[in-house]
């Protein structure tokens, strides 16, 4: 999307799972008191990494499903269903009976790690060579798998786009979903993403040293690597039109996406900022918008020395004359890989609509480059327009404008 | 079932037949793999001159084979439109395993040697967008960039977010590639599945990649696509398989590109409608195949073969899609 839409997209609905809450209300009242996740990992082995904790997401319960097919689910699906079902439930689309009322309903879903502990537990029988009972184990792997359980569990069906473009992939999730409506081939999608701890993964993070030994510190001097965390986040996106036809409440609009590669480096993001001040310059000229009106930006924040530089950067050279607001929420609910755009994308939303903002935790010796614009605890502010940005492995960059209602200068 | 305003430009291919869509008509050659129990595979000549010379290229030096595939492929497409604006060309690259090599060497060196030694050389390559990051810094693709992931129907998925950036001039043009490349842990997956037992599948690998405009009239059209006929068991798929079919408009042609058990539903779904085999039908390699059947589709068209042709895309696990391609104006002028 290159230039504001005739298309107004509107949210109608939106729901989340976190380390911090089992739903998007409680993990809003966590990250407003200044809570972090912050705890021993136990859902997986991480022992003889360098690092042994992260945000591990207490699993909410599914009262439809029976113990036996709950535990056949991925940890992946147990945090992506019910995050899905508070989206269609706050969005109207859930009859009493829990069942969508729409028989076909599009999704675009992101994911960097599927059900990737079922994987390692296919990988490992293999390698022990005892490659019995493993049908469960390739059959729930997949990321179509989880959203087939979705689909399953709603009793809806649809084309399903799964984007796996590292951590931006959530928010690339909610900008193509926005695309597909602005773009006339969609009325309504359910959009999201989400990801669970896994064993590969948080070696890999641990092997590249870049997980912090104690706290995350997004924005801090001292900061010393990321948390790694889990979660699912989706939102009901559809046209402004469609929402109106069936009476359903606007929570909010989709009003800019952007979205650049940097090609410079596999895992490190060029310290001028540029590609991903390029892709917020997008998400501003498809909303239409000067960066004046946006107040608030959640950034990707991980608390990396390479990542926070190369944001700080951007976001000076885009904000850096406006009284922009900034925080890191993975700081409190860990880096959820292909969930984070989806989670931060709701968190944008919640600031938009209660005027208050969420915590920069964890900084006492804050970058003087961004010192001043960093979130306190209890500020708030009423907002116009709120901007989610996330960065990821491959050079991938997103950016998502939000605002309460309008998308048009 | 969505209506589309989309031309093929051009295409490439790796495939195991070697580098270039002319080969695809030749057979596949397969071998028996020391890890697969002596079930047949057939795969890519890695030592090609063609893919070695990406070696060359700093990103590539270290990637997996599936970056090599797609970016001999990628390219392939890119040169058959000259002079195209690379600032403004997106790409999409479909997977169904994406790159296994590497996620499973990491992953079995960690196992062996403990966490502590897991290799941080190798986990950025475990990424799935990685040999799409690749193939981008490697030939300078300034558009939008999609790493989509699923069964072969996400190839569908893939066109179709094609169209919706053509649609709304994020890009001029977008190339589409389906990759997929072979290791032994991927063939100890199929056979726990079961594909294995309905015969009908030999694992492969390769890359196709198709390079997509706005329709102008000059190129075979995608002109129709109908995806997400999911299935919740193999039981309610040929259910699945004719909504699917149905969707599409008019009696064209169908494309077998059937494997494993989807082979029944393929003959009872389309029936007389069905075209003479493929060579290498049998050949397994997801994504790539799909594309390698896009390909063929659009080449046959072109020479004025068929005025349409209607490719399946027969995902092995959950899904089904569909592909119509018809002759575009040009074309259908020559060949009426």
């Amino acid at each position: 999307m290159t230039t504001p839409s005739p298309i107004p997209v509107v949210v109608t609905g939106y729901g989340c799972v976190t380390a911090l809450g089992g739903t998007a209300g409680t993990t809003w009242g966590a990250l407003l008191e200044g809570r972090s996740a912050r705890g021993p990992v136990t859902a997986i082995e991480v022992e003889g990494c360098r690092v042994t904790e992260g945000a591990q997401a207490r699993l909410p319960d599914i009262p439809r499903l029976s113990s036996k097919r709950l535990a056949r689910l991925s940890r992946a699906a147990r945090l992506a269903i019910p995050a899905a079902g508070e989206a269609l439930a706050a969005s109207g689309l859930l009859g009493e009976d829990g069942r969508c009322r729409v028989p076909r309903l599009e999704m675009s879903v992101a994911t960097t790690a599927c059900g990737m502990e079922l994987g390692e537990g296919f990988l490992r029988a293999i390698l022990n060579a005892h490659p019995r009972r493993t049908l469960g184990m390739v059959s729930h792997y997949q990321a179509q798998e989880q959203v087939a359980e979705i689909q399953s569990v709603y009793g809806f069906q649809g084309a399903a786009m799964i984007v796996a473009n590292a951590c931006a992939a959530g928010a690339n999730a909610v900008g193509h979903a926005a695309d597909l409506i602005r773009s006339g081939m969609a009325e309504i999608v359910l959009a999201g993403g989400y990801d669970a701890l896994c064993e590969l993964v948080f070696a890999g993070f641990d092997s590249l040293q870049t997980l912090a030994p104690d706290a995350c510190r997004p924005f801090d001097r001292n900061r010393s690597g990321l948390m790694l965390g889990e979660g699912a986040a989706f939102l009901v996106l559809e046209s402004e039109e469609h929402a109106r036809r069936r009476g359903a409440a606007v929570r909010g609009c989709v009003a800019g996406y952007g979205q650049t590669t940097d090609r410079l480096h596999l895992t490190q993001p060029a310290q001028d900022g540029a590609p991903l001040a390029a892709a917020m310059k997008q998400a501003l000229r498809s909303a239409g918008m000067e960066p004046s009106r946006v107040g608030y930006i959640n950034a990707h924040g991980t608390g990396t020395r390479f990542n926070d530089n190369a944001e700080a950067t951007a976001f000076l050279g885009t904000f850096g004359d406006t009284d922009v607001r900034i925080s890191s929420t993975k700081a409190a609910l860990g880096h959820t890989l292909g969930a984070a755009g989806a989670i931060e994308a709701v968190l944008c939303l919640m600031a938009l609509e209660t005027g208050a903002l969420p915590p920069q935790i964890n900084v006492n010796d804050p970058e003087p480059s961004v010192a001043r614009l960093l979130v306190h605890p209890g500020e708030r502010k009423r907002l116009e327009a709120a901007m989610s940005v996330n960065l990821g492995f491959g050079g991938s960059n997103a950016a998502l404008i939000f605002t309460l209602s309008g998308n048009r200068s | 079932m969505k209506t589309m305003e989309i031309e093929i430009l051009s295409h490439g291919s790796v495939s195991p037949a070697g580098i270039g869509t002319e080969l695809l008509e030749s057979g596949f050659p397969m071998m028996i793999h020391p890890e697969t129990g002596g079930h047949p595979v057939s795969l890519v000549g890695r030592s090609d001159p063609a893919l070695q010379k990406w070696e060359q290229s700093p990103r590539l030096r270290r990637a997996s084979p599936i970056s090599y595939f797609m970016v001999e492929a990628v390219s392939q497409a890119l040169g058959g439109v000259p002079g195209i604006d690379l600032s403004r060309t997106a790409v999409v690259g479909a997977f169904f395993l994406g790159c296994m090599a590497y996620s499973v060497r990491f992953y079995s060196e960690m196992h062996a040697g403990g966490r502590r030694f897991a290799s941080p050389i190798l986990f950025p390559e475990t990424v799935f967008n990685t040999p799409l990051s690749h193939v981008v810094s490697t030939l300078g693709i300034g558009g939008p960039v999609h790493t989509q992931i699923g069964d072969k129907s996400c190839w569908a998925t893939a066109l179709r977010t094609a169209e919706c950036w053509l649609r709304l001039g994020m890009a001029e043009h977008v190339v589409v590639v389906g990759a997929e490349e072979f290791d032994p842990v991927s063939f100890h997956a199929f056979k726990a599945a079961g594909l294995l037992r309905h015969g009908r599948l030999i694992p492969s690998e390769g890359a196709g990649a198709v390079l997509l405009g706005k329709a102008s009239g000059g190129s075979p059209l995608l002109s129709h696509l109908a995806d997400g006929y999911g299935f919740p068991s193999k039981r309610v798929a040929g259910e699945a398989a004719r909504e699917c079919l149905a969707s599409i408009p008019g009696n064209d042609p169908v494309m077998p590109s059937s494997t494993s058990w989807t082979a029944g539903i393929e003959s009872r779904t389309a029936g007389d409608r069905l075209l003479d085999p493929w060579i290498n039908r049998d050949f397994e390699a997801s994504t790539a195949s799909a594309a390698w059947n896009t390909i063929r589709a659009s080449k046959l068209i072109a020479e004025g073969a068929f005025p349409g042709i209607v490719v399946p895309c027969w995902g092995l696990t959950r899904q089904f899609s569909m592909l119509h391609l018809q002759a575009g104006a040009a074309e259908a002028k020559a060949h009426p």
